[in-house]
């Protein structure tokens, strides 16, 4: 065990020599990654509020405000990224 | 047209959500912000302007300040101190989380509450600007270089056409942009004159 750790180790910083530092924008990792909860979030609402529509066609219009609501809700998070993205 | 407008606002927005007997008391609150909103949204696609005013902060924050003072005088007015209280200590939760719930109500509905409203308005208009203007700007200067670069500036030309059908995206989110400020107030102004369940 000890042998396996010291090798990871070892290659984690000879790696480390080898490429250097990490270079370009940390801002721009920081809003990919703002942006994954959101767009699995609108995929969710949009999705569950079809499935919705197409079995109740009466209810078209609430559904459809509900949808709204729950993507205005669901998109703030990935919008702060995009400002933080600029600000940070 | 303006009808239509109108009489949107009033019975979808203001009545469907705030009620049929309160609903009608907001809705020119609500017309004026709708409206005030779509006109600066759509300076966005209008041509030889192409921005938005709702792109500077300052505009946004205001809004969604003036929304924000309306839906804490309103719940406070319609419940008086219970307001504040079933806020920060909610009955409808076990009591061993209530001060957690308490806590993070308090902050969701009298802070995080405005800042999203405006910052979702303010950063859906400056992306979609700066995305305009990258992608048409492109198209521009490539094609004005081309004794430089040759026949490459023909990518100016694609460029130039996915910007365009990016700027009829882009009408539709001003305008949804509009109706989205508008709806959360209604909503919010709801929540505050029948507060949480």
């Amino acid at each position: 065990m000890d042998a396996v750790l010291a090798l990871a180790l070892g290659t984690w910083q000879l790696l480390a020599q080898l490429s250097g530092e990490i270079n370009g924008s940390l801002n721009l990792v920081g809003y990919g990654l703002a942006a994954v909860g959101p767009g699995i979030g609108i995929g969710i609402v949009v999705g569950n509020a079809i499935t919705a529509m197409v079995r109740q066609p009466e209810m078209e219009g609430t559904v459809r405000t509900t949808m709204f609501l729950g993507i205005a809700f669901t998109e703030a998070l990935a919008l702060i990224g995009f400002v933080l993205f600029f600000i940070g | 047209m303006v009808e239509a407008l109108t009489s949107f606002i009033r019975d979808d927005v203001a009545k469907g959500i705030i009620g049929v007997q309160d609903g009608a008391k907001y809705a020119p609150y609500l017309l004026s912000i709708f409206l005030f909103i779509l006109v600066g949204n759509l300076f966005e696609v209008t041509p030889l302007i192409n921005f938005p005013i709702t792109s500077r902060m300052a505009i946004p924050a205001f809004l969604a300040l003036v929304t924000w003072v309306i839906f804490v005088f309103i719940g406070f007015a319609k419940n008086g101190f219970s307001y504040l209280l079933d806020t920060v200590w909610p009955k409808s939760v076990p009591i061993a989380l209530r001060w957690l719930v308490g806590i993070i109500e308090l902050v969701s509905v009298f802070v995080l509450r405005p800042i999203t409203l405006a910052v979702r308005l303010f950063a859906n208009m400056v992306a979609g600007h700066l995305m305009l203007t990258l992608l048409l700007a492109s198209g521009v200067i490539f094609v004005q270089h081309v004794g430089d670069i040759g026949l490459r500036a023909g990518i100016g030309v694609v460029w130039f056409v996915f910007g365009l059908g990016i700027f009829v995206f882009e009408i539709v989110v001003a305008i949804l942009q509009a109706y989205i400020f508008t709806l959360l107030s209604a909503v919010y102004i709801q929540t505050s004159i029948h507060p949480a369940h």
